[in-house]
């Protein structure tokens, strides 16, 4: 049934004043590095939103996207967002279940006809007919073809739905493709991420809503705001790599002193994300500051590129023109450090 | 295999500045400027600049503190300070856990946040309305029953 109650009168209904929404869009505007004069305006727009259906596809995917956006800092900041949509078609959050779920669906994409939202997590399989992932008996392949007809846009969140993911890593028994490898007639926005961050998820459907536009991407399809910058680019812990103090293995001096983790395999220079900035967990830290380096979650193959424990310049992560860009500072300290830092992992793990 | 108290805790030291808080008092001298000769209001985004506590410090010492000072509930708590200087305000949005998530420095004559919205005044008009009509009828009946 559609729902033609404007945003502002739902919550003006569940007794959220204006001046939380306005607080809401305040937050959220910062957040996408708009100027902090938009909040006002964008709290205009959103209330005068007319709920947009959401059909949220989920393929072969591991429900992390899922964990990650419904977890939110505050209980009611985020969940705002899900104020705003209106949620038609999603397998963990929806009550109904069988042909009922899939009737809702059919339903919404029917009354929504041009303008429903289409989130997609997990990648697509194509071999054998795309038989290893069926919904209902309809191949992950068809039910995505189906459902993108109608769509406004195409949101594909986590690595697998960008990029293939870790269904797609070798030797892909099932022929797993992202996307924007099936649909090419629609606007496709990628966040990646193993899981992408939650405000960020919720950060890009609020610039939908609110704006009516895709927001500027990069050549990977990625939302610049959130993907702009690489994770080293943004660092804390940039001053040590700058320095050349480097922890060596894990919880030696130099690991417990918070020194840069490149030696013990982080992968931030060559990573495109906002986990340095918007952090996890509501900014609570992030995993270099938690003490492990970067695994690049958010880049394409990711799960191919060799050992998450051993140094970039140790070269299977695209050679010499990467990361001449990357670290171009640092090299001569980097790659010294780097053989030095081979050789140990290489005693240590016996090769792997 | 040595035990956890073996571990020595190196404490670090002061926490240290980027120097970013005297840019920031002059464009807030560009902003005020502009509010005294066109009435253009305009806001700073603390958190779009790196800003380290000791930074924070000499902001908080730059501007001082004003006469007013504001608790907004919602979704927790939103602090709003008047400053000493006057026309500028520092506004401090807190979610249900007191964790700042947004912090900015307005130029304006009174903070947005702070105003009554006229929709919210038209419909609490009606709202008062039907109230006191309700309750004219039930003395208007008090009185015929007595």
């Amino acid at each position: 049934m559609p729902d033609n109650t404007t945003l502002g009168e739902k919550l003006a209904q569940q007794g959220i004043s204006r001046r939380s929404f306005l607080k809401f869009c305040a937050t959220m505007a910062s957040l996408m590095a708009m100027p902090p004069t938009m909040a006002a305006e964008m709290a205009e727009k959103l209330a005068k939103v007319r709920r947009q259906s959401v059909i949220w596809l989920s393929f072969q995917e591991c429900t992390g996207c899922t964990e990650s956006i419904t977890r939110s800092h505050s209980p009611t900041i985020e969940s705002l967002m899900f104020n705003a949509i209106s949620l038609d078609y999603h397998h963990t959050l929806q009550a109904a279940a069988g042909t009922a779920a899939e009737a809702a669906r059919e339903q919404a994409m029917k009354e929504n006809e041009g303008k429903y939202l289409v989130v997609v997590d997990g990648s697509i399989p194509m071999k054998d007919g795309g038989i290893y992932s069926t919904i209902a008996g309809v191949s992950n392949h068809d039910m995505l073809v189906e459902t993108a007809k109608g769509a406004a846009a195409i949101i594909s969140v986590g690595t697998c739905a960008s990029y293939g993911g870790i269904p797609k890593a070798n030797p892909n028994p099932t022929g797993a493709v992202p996307v924007s490898a099936i649909i090419k007639d629609k606007p496709i926005i990628n966040v990646p991420g193993c899981p992408p961050i939650g405000p960020v998820m919720t950060g890009v459907i609020a610039h939908f809503l609110t704006l009516g536009t895709i927001p500027d991407l990069d050549e990977f399809g990625r939302p610049k705001v959130f993907f702009g910058d690489t994770i080293h680019d943004r660092c804390y812990r940039r001053p040590f790599y700058d320095q050349g103090k480097f922890a060596k293995s894990f919880d030696d001096e130099g690991a417990r002193n918070g020194w840069c983790l490149f030696e013990v395999g982080c992968k931030g220079p060559t990573t495109h994300n906002a986990c340095a900035t918007v952090k996890w967990n509501g900014g609570v830290s992030f995993p270099i500051e938690s003490g492990h380096g970067c695994l690049g979650c958010s880049e394409p193959d990711f799960w191919d590129k060799g050992s998450f424990y051993k140094p970039l310049s140790t070269g299977e992560w695209g050679g010499g023109a990467v990361l001449g860009a990357a670290v171009a500072a640092g090299a001569v300290i980097g790659v010294g450090a780097a053989l030095a830092a081979r050789k140990r992992q290489d005693k240590t793990s016996g090769g792997k | 295999m040595s035990e956890l108290k073996g571990i020595p805790i190196a404490t670090a030291e002061a926490p240290l500045a980027t120097g970013n808080a005297l840019p920031i008092v002059h464009e807030i001298e560009t902003l005020l400027n502009e509010l005294v000769v066109s009435g253009k209001a305009a806001s700073i985004d603390l958190r779009s600049l790196p800003m380290l506590p000791g930074d924070y410090e000499q902001l908080q010492q730059w501007l001082g503190e004003g006469e007013v000072s504001a608790t907004i509930e919602a979704f927790g708590p939103t602090r709003v300070r008047e400053t000493a200087v006057s026309g500028v305000w520092w506004v401090t949005h807190y979610n249900a856990e007191d964790q700042v998530v947004a912090e900015f420095i307005e130029v304006t004559y009174v903070p947005e946040i702070l105003k009554t919205h006229p929709a919210d005044a038209r419909q609490a008009v009606e709202t008062l309305r039907s109230r006191l009509s309700q309750s004219a009828e039930t003395t208007e009946g008090d009185a015929n029953a007595g």
